[in-house]
């Protein structure tokens, strides 16, 4: 136990308050999930932290008829249950209800999946992709928003003076799904992860996870399902569409060979495909 | 820093660094060792203790964090010498406790949860107990031991707000 150590700890009450720590220099504390691992990684813990979970404005969830405002300290746990009645959300609470273990949901918070640089499993990450989520970011300047797919490319960078608050949803979703793939039933990180949305406008929004480093949109699969013929939603057809439009790099991890990682996808998608169409949304096909 | 909480029902007062996992200071410094430091990665569940009556693993909890909360052990739950809780006794009459590593983790989570959940079925509950690793492998007894708990809290109409100590 290091008792003796000097360590600056700031459980800020206000937004200002943490951005003035920051300043200072001090690392941003939400869950403390990933975080208290560092030791674990060989890596020191921060000099100067500061906690954001007595800050009553990052801790709710705002559902309006027209968006959803998503704290950037609320718990994957506070988030599916905040959603679950939310219709079109039903990947986002699959992947808050489905992340890690019960323990952990209740402790790790939406902030701090995204903000874990080296973190590529994060389940929140490809379903916020799928979301077209905008992020929220204060800086030393002010507030900032910005697609999440943008905030993820240049996160390292952003988040050198910036903190994420707030997560922007618009409710332009009719259904959604989250499909994983850990080497478990539950319990440990998923080799893979693929979300899938469709919106009001019957586009097919896809997002991957813990493939390749960083999260991102199937920018090549979403043109493909948009070109075919209907119905466009077969969960066969969107496998072979999967297996022909494959362009992901996986990465080598203890888990599993980024081969692995990069072969289960058309199966995830052809899961999640089929859960969509189990959804109240797209029940009517 | 200086921290406090209440343990256990009991005022605490920590002096020293805010990023200490909150196992290590029930175990070193208040000699609580029945929440067990195994992975301390959250994976394994056998710390979880009880923080605001929420069940959550204390390796990974900075104790700076818990800064006015109320802290509950596995020994907070029982003494052994008073009653036991319903969940304590259900997996004493059922013999589900094998070494005994990861128990009292698990009580901590079911605890909270048959609190939270009196009519959960059978795949709740074991969807419950993902975050506590038994390396014995006697889950089954387990969940029939919880299943029976909430049995018997229902047919004793104790379920309107779930089970309490």
């Amino acid at each position: 136990m290091a008792a003796s150590v000097e360590r600056l700890f700031t459980a800020a009450s206000t937004i200002e308050e943490a951005l003035a720590a920051r300043r200072q220099g001090a690392a941003v504390l939400a869950g403390g999930t990933w975080m208290m691992r560092d030791p674990r990684r060989g890596v020191d813990l921060p000099e100067a932290v500061v906690a954001l979970h007595r800050i009553p404005a990052l801790s709710k969830v705002e559902i309006e008829p027209d968006h959803v405002v998503i704290g950037a300290a609320v718990t994957h746990a506070v988030l599916g249950r905040a959603l679950r009645a939310a219709a079109g959300f039903e990947g986002l609470v699959a992947a808050a209800e489905g992340a890690a273990n019960p323990g952990i949901r209740r402790v790790a918070t939406v902030g701090g999946n995204l903000c874990a640089l080296d973190f590529a499993a994060a389940d929140l990450a490809p379903a916020l992709l799928a979301c077209e989520a905008t992020v929220e970011l204060q800086t030393f300047e002010g507030s900032r928003l910005l697609g999440i797919s943008d905030f993820l490319k240049d996160r390292p960078a952003l988040l050198t003076e910036a903190m994420v608050t707030r997560i922007h949803l618009r409710r332009d979703l009719i259904a959604s799904a989250h499909i994983r793939l850990p080497l478990r039933q539950a319990g440990d990180y998923p080799v893979a992860i693929v979300s899938f949305a469709v919106d009001k406008d019957k586009r097919c929004r896809i997002a991957v996870g813990s493939v390749e480093p960083v999260a991102r949109r199937w920018t090549a699969l979403e043109q493909a399902m948009a070109a075919g013929p209907a119905p466009a939603l077969d969960p066969k057809r969107a496998a072979e569409l999967a297996l022909e439009h494959n362009d992901f790099q996986g990465r080598d991890g203890k888990e599993a060979e980024g081969w692995y990682r990069r072969q289960v996808l058309p199966t995830l998608v052809r899961r999640a495909v089929a859960a969509l169409l189990k959804t109240e949304g797209l029940a009517w096909l | 820093m200086v921290v406090t909480f209440q343990l256990n029902g009991e005022d605490c007062r920590f002096d020293g660094d805010p990023m200490t996992p909150l196992v290590d200071i029930l175990r070193q410094e208040r000699f609580l060792t029945g929440t067990k430091a195994v992975c301390r990665e959250g994976f394994c569940g056998a710390c979880t203790v009880h923080v605001d009556d929420e069940a959550v693993p204390s390796c990974l909890k900075p104790v700076g964090l818990v800064q006015g909360c109320a802290v509950t052990t596995i020994e907070g739950l029982s003494s052994g010498n008073q009653v036991l809780h319903p969940l304590q006794a259900n997996f004493e009459a059922a013999d589900a406790v094998q070494c005994g590593m990861c128990f009292p983790g698990m009580v901590m989570s079911l605890s909270a949860f048959v609190r939270d959940n009196p009519h959960a079925s059978r795949p709740e509950i074991k969807a419950a107990m993902v975050g506590n690793i038994c390396r014995c492998t006697g889950y089954e007894r387990i969940v029939d031991a919880v299943a029976d708990c909430l049995d018997q809290a229902r047919k004793a109409g104790q379920l309107v707000g779930g089970i309490h100590v």
